[in-house]
């Protein structure tokens, strides 16, 4: 084994974190390349190289499926799908019911009210399931359109380089300078509230990290034989990205989309504590946090505290999922 | 090593022009009418007129476009539409309020972080290292606006142990800050901690594999002193990058914990100047933190291009 | 016994005016409470009204001294006083202690502190601690500030106001009919465009000043008085654009020092106030923009009072024992606009239809737990002395509601409403979503960060009726904060005024109003009122369903703010008790 690169992180586990918006094998563009992963599938020749590729991967699926944080986090995520697709139907009372007689509001948990209940008289239990479904609309579809973009962006630049890296460089390094929790917010406030809005700002937002991921790993990958004899048989250079390369990248790649997922449930999750998501009476779990917190200094905790653990799971799920897959990767 | 250096600032640089080009499309893109919103609806449309020409937002956009270049280069932001006084009056003291809430969160974390990673790296794979790698997972996972609410409400209202409003009387002495500043910094902690402490267990890791089949050769010196020296460069590289990269999220990022403490940091400035379309500022702010974030990602790099000569040679393809 | 000699005295010396009113009182027409309150605000002085009330002896008809909770805006102070509309906390046994920084926290001043062209909460705060008008109108009759006496001719239409002597500005230079002048001149261009022209303002001498309305107007004082915030007067060198925190001075009891309206502002005592050396040492105000911060700051202990809180989100500060909150009753509202002039509200019958689908009680019990009055879709206030209490009250008749819709053609009509995220509007809008679904309506709730008349007037052009806007949105809920009288809501809500948010435009209602105004008189008063009442009623371009009260809060020892429900806040006779 080669003297390993004290300096380059090669991170055992990745986490999705307030601003964590790298899997870092480098620091910024100009930064270091990577090892390569996985010695034997460079040594072999293309067609050869298929078939032990899907024979790898069916194993190392076979690895990720026993892990138990892959459980654990998938049982999380399964749990909170369930709520978002059965919405009402399976919540105990309505999440938009009012008590309005002015009884009832702010009834801490009890068997009635597991959760309790908020200052308008709604049940805390049914609004967090029914939320679920306010979270996953969104930010799954904002972390799968930014890792898609990203991927391309980060292809191209990694593979061409020369010129169309240092000047798509300049401008993914100018985007990932940028506040992203604040310009959601701009955007939210010029263009209006519709979840499209914030799935095409946190989208557009999360493509340049995501580039950056994939262009370090195409970097390690566009010296390799496999490459240079694919050129040779004239492949165009689209071929050669995404035929070629792109599966030998895959790995990093969905790890970087779950992770990415965790990092869109936290941002939408803040966006809508900061009034930028959806409107009244919504039970987005965000907004629920943001009406309950003015009344945690009456004691009444409940109001935040169950939508926050809500939100914590999901991305907690997030992670551990992402976890699982990157250990996984990176013992084979 | 003089090279690199300038070649990174060079680079820098044209980022800047970049991000100040973005952010000139930005809010040159948001509808509305100036002066209308400085004046508001019930002014007569000469007035608005007249406004919208003093301010000269009335002149073509390249024009407009050279002179917002001019001005980032020369830190000039303007003049904000809402208290009328200059921006760089409103956001310099907000950086200097970030500024002293990120220095006390790291002062706190990275020591913590760093003998907890290392700490982990050396029990790989045992129960400690299991617990302190998925405590730090949940509580990263925790939003830092919850921790926050979480923090002031027990620590603040029930135990009356911090203080509700963070920001410190003006004239309190640097140790009499402390107080105020701890319970916002230990949001930031629990928030942080994971991140760092698993990123420096990472780098340990790698080390010591290394570390092992090195000192297997190396007779005569002690393994303990190779190992302790070199742990520590691996647990630091990691962390710098982190740090590095968080620095920008901490300057602007952190809206829920200042609006929790009502602590008028960087980011509760960038969030009422968007509620209240006061585009100066938010230009303004959303530059500063830019450059915030280029400047350390940039002196991060060139640290680490200190420790590992490599990383100097190879250019940049 | 009536002591004739006295009203004999009146009569031969006083102006028509004051003998008008005498008589009234002689003659048992209208309540002691009302002949103070009218004698006051027509300039009679203080020892004469005590005269007259005293020539006129117990066989006198008079009405019961206000009960707690009923008190109009020129109510007194009860002992242990918590419901006059100049609030205040009433000195707890003790004495006030000299000295101390008393910490505030405050809404966010919306802009810069121009006291003329100021229109939010957050600024009167700062603005009016430094400044301060020519009379008090606040908790009681209308009292001696900057002007000592004044007193109208024969009709009302120019009046006359005597300057208090020896007042000086922050800086020393002393207070002058100059100053007067200079500030009415301004207002005449903007904030009392309707009352005066420019010029018409005159300096007698150093201390009278004469200003001609342009049409009687017998409650003008109210105009200048703290009711009317921008009428602050200014020394004579500020003009149209300058702001309190680039030049700070005034003649307050406070004086600024220290403001930047991000984080706070700091005050300090005036030693050489007029009204006499203040308790308290300092002000430290703290702002933001968001109310639980606010209540937080308070229950934490990092603030001794708050200027303004709502019930939602209040809980905490009615429960804690260390915390006094205080009630003002009062005529401050929430209007939910409709479009009277273009869109799908146009048709009476379909704005009457969502005044009767609210449930007005449902929301005084859920969101205001009681602290409101019931409205009746006009912003007459029941604390006004001419307060038509014979008019029906409006109650919620789903049917009929549907009845309505249909016959306009407008059944299961979708609208969008839109409200500020401000108090307790936001679940205000989220009740009245669920109550309107009941009478067939679909309603899409749009929050906003604040509703500043852009929603309304998105194009202004001064020749479009009324007030010049035009264009925007047609249902939405916009605050109204609390008056002395209703002459504000009713020239600028539903009249001439740029805050016409439904595009009103009602000959008879402008007829009323005009009637109002000129007249002198409770009697005029009162019929005029009965015709707007019940317009406003019928025609319903807003819906308003309660009055709610003001309540602000300090910590339990802290004594002697008067607050209003229009962010003043004055400390000068407040301190800590002992």
């Amino acid at each position: 084994m080669s003297d390993s690169e004290e300096f380059v992180p090669q991170p055992a586990e990745i986490v999705s974190t307030p601003g964590a918006d790298v899997y870092m094998p480098n620091t910024t563009i100009s930064g270091t390349a990577v090892p390569p992963n996985t010695p034997a599938e460079i040594e072999l020749s293309g067609a050869v190289q298929v078939s032990e590729r899907q024979q790898a991967r069916r194993e190392n699926w076979r690895l990720i499926r026993r892990r138990p944080a892959f459980i654990v986090g998938v049982f999380i995520v399964l749990v909170w799908t369930v709520c978002a697709v059965l919405g009402d139907r399976i919540t105990p009372h309505s999440p938009l019911d009012f008590r309005v007689a002015g009884n009832g509001q702010h009834l801490s948990p009890r068997a009635s009210y597991p959760f309790g209940t908020d200052e308008q008289g709604r049940d805390v239990l049914s609004r967090v399931m029914a939320g679920a479904r306010d979270v996953l609309k969104v930010a799954p579809l904002a972390a799968l359109l930014g890792v898609f973009f990203g991927v391309i962006l980060g292809m191209v630049m990694g593979y061409f380089g020369r010129w169309i890296d240092n000047v798509l460089g300049r401008i993914v390094e100018a985007f990932l300078a940028l506040p992203v929790i604040l310009l959601a917010l701009l955007a939210v406030s010029t263009l209006g509230h519709s979840p499209t809005v914030v799935i095409g700002v946190v989208a557009a937002l999360f493509t340049p990290v995501v580039a950056r991921t994939v262009r370090s790993a195409v970097l390690a990958e566009r010296d390799l034989d496999y490459v240079t004899s694919a050129k040779l048989r004239g492949e165009s250079s689209a071929f050669v990205m995404f035929r070629e390369i792109l599966p030998n990248v895959s790995g990093p790649i969905i790890v970087e989309l779950t992770v990415r997922i965790g990092y869109a449930v936290f941002t939408v999750a803040t966006l809508s504590f900061l009034g930028a998501g959806p409107q009244p009476p919504s039970p987005d779990w965000g907004a629920q946090v943001s009406e309950g917190f003015r009344n945690i200094s009456a004691d009444i905790w409940w109001t935040t505290f169950f939508p926050a653990a809500a939100i914590a799971s999901l991305v907690i799920a997030a992670n551990l999922i992402a976890d699982s897959v990157q250990s996984v990767l990176e013992a084979s | 090593m003089g090279r690199y250096v300038l070649r990174r600032l060079a680079s820098a640089v044209v980022t800047l022009w970049v991000l100040a080009t973005i952010v000139f499309l930005m809010v040159n893109v948001i509808p509305g009418n100036v002066g209308r919103s400085v004046l508001g609806p019930f002014a007569l449309k000469e007035d608005v007129a007249r406004y919208n020409h003093q301010i000269g937002t009335d002149r073509p956009l390249i024009s407009q476009y050279f002179t917002s270049i001019r001005r980032v280069f020369t830190l000039d932001f303007g003049d904000s539409y809402k208290s009328q006084s200059a921006v760089t009056k409103i956001i310099f003291p907000a950086l200097f309020r970030s500024g002293k809430l990120a220095l006390l969160a790291f002062i706190i974390t990275i020591p913590i972080s760093i003998a907890a990673g290392i700490f982990a790296a050396r029990r790989q794979d045992k129960v400690t290292d299991r617990v302190v790698v998925n405590a730090g997972l949940a509580t990263s996972s925790i939003p830092d606006f919850v921790t926050a609410a979480v923090l002031m409400s027990f620590f603040c209202v029930h135990w009356k142990l911090g203080h509700v409003f963070a920001d410190p009387p003006s004239g309190t002495s640097v140790v009499g800050q402390l107080p105020y500043l701890l319970t916002p910094a230990l949001a930031l902690v629990v928030a942080y901690f994971g991140y760092i402490a698993r990123m420096s267990r990472a780098g340990v890791i790698n080390g010591l594999q290394a570390d092992y089949a090195r000192t297997a050769t190396m007779k005569g010196l002690s393994k303990g002193a190779v190992m302790r020296k070199h742990i520590l460069r691996n647990a630091l590289a990691p962390t710098i990058t982190v740090i590095s990269v968080q620095i920008g999220y901490l300057f602007g990022g952190i809206v829920g914990v200042e609006k929790v403490f009502n602590y008028h940091g960087l980011g509760s400035t960038m969030l009422s100047a968007v509620t209240s379309h006061d585009i100066p500022v938010l230009q303004g702010a959303v530059l500063l933190v830019g450059i915030i974030y280029m400047v350390s990602t940039l002196l991060a790099d060139v640290f680490i291009a200190f420790l590992n000569p490599r990383v100097r040679l190879e250019t940049s393809r | 016994m009536m002591d004739y000699r006295l009203f004999d005295n009146v009569r031969r010396q006083a102006s028509p005016v004051e003998v008008e009113l005498v008589e009234a009182f002689a003659q048992g027409k209208i309540s002691r409470r009302a002949f103070v309150a009218r004698g006051s605000m027509i300039g009679l002085g203080a020892p004469l009204i005590g005269a007259i009330l005293a020539a006129c002896g117990s066989d006198k008809k008079t009405t019961t001294p206000a009960t707690s909770g009923t008190t109009a805006p020129g109510g007194t102070t009860a002992p242990g006083g918590t419901t006059a509309p100049g609030g205040t906390t009433a000195p707890s046994s003790g004495s006030i202690k000299q000295g101390g920084t008393l910490r505030i926290v405050a809404q966010t001043p919306a802009g810069p502190l121009d006291p003329v062209a100021m229109a939010d909460l957050g600024t009167y705060c700062p603005v009016t601690t430094c400044f301060e008008y020519l009379v008090d109108a606040l908790g009681g009759d209308v009292k001696p500030m900057l002007a000592e006496t004044w007193k109208p001719n024969a009709d009302g239409s120019v009046w006359t106001f005597n300057l208090r002597k020896g007042v000086k500005w922050h800086d020393g230079t002393p207070f002058t009919s100059a100053d007067v002048v200079a500030t009415m001149d301004r207002l005449a261009g903007s904030n009392l465009k309707a009352s005066i022209a420019a010029g018409s303002t005159k300096a007698i001498d150093d201390f009278t000043v004469e200003i001609t309305l342009l049409s009687p107007d017998g409650q003008f004082p109210q105009q200048v008085g703290a009711y009317n915030p921008q009428s602050v007067i200014t020394p004579k060198d500020f003009v149209l654009g300058t702001t309190l925190d680039k030049r700070m001075t005034g003649t307050g009891a406070f004086k600024m020092t220290k403001y930047d309206a991000a984080t706070g502002a700091t005050f300090e005592a005036n030693p050489d106030w007029w009204g006499g050396k203040p308790y308290l040492d300092k002000l430290e105000y703290s702002f933001s923009e968001d109310l639980a911060t606010l209540v937080s700051g308070l229950q934490g202990g990092a603030a001794d009072a708050i200027t303004q809180f709502s019930v939602i989100g209040g809980d905490a500060l009615f429960n804690d024992s260390n915390i006094v909150v205080q009630s003002i009753r009062g005529a401050a509202h929430r209007e939910i606009w409709m479009n009277c002039r273009e869109g799908d509200f146009t048709d009476k019958r379909v704005r009457q239809a969502v005044a009767l689908g609210i449930d007005r009680q449902a929301l005084l019990d859920t969101l205001l737990k009681g602290k409101a009055d019931i409205a009746n879709d006009h912003p007459i206030a029941p604390i006004y002395p001419f307060f038509d209490a014979t008019q029906p009250q409006r109650v919620r008749d789903v049917d009929k509601a549907k009845q309505l819709l249909s016959d306009a053609g407008k059944a299961g009509l979708a609208a969008t409403m839109y409200f500020p995220n401000l108090q307790e509007i936001p679940q205000l809008a989220q009740i009245l979503q669920s109550q309107l679904k009941d009478i067939g309506m679909n309603v899409t709730l749009s929050q906003e960060a604040v509703v500043d008349g852009e929603e309304w007037c998105k194009v202004y052009d001064s020749k479009v009726e009324p007030a010049g806007c035009d264009g925007g949105k047609d249902f939405g809920i916009v605050d109204y904060g609390l008056r002395g009288v209703p002459d504000v809501y009713l020239v600028k809500a539903y009249a001439t005024g740029e805050w016409n948010s439904a595009h009103y435009i009602s000959e008879p209602f402008r007829a009323a109003v005009k009637a109002y105004q000129s007249s002198l008189d409770l009697d005029g008063q009162k019929a005029a009122i009965k015709d707007i009442q019940k317009i406003a009623n019928e025609d319903v371009p807003y819906a308003i369903p309660y009055f709610y009260n003001i309540l602000f809060a300090t910590a339990k020892n802290v004594t002697g703010i008067v607050a209003t429900g229009l962010g003043h806040f004055y400390c000068g006779k407040a301190g800590f008790t002992a």
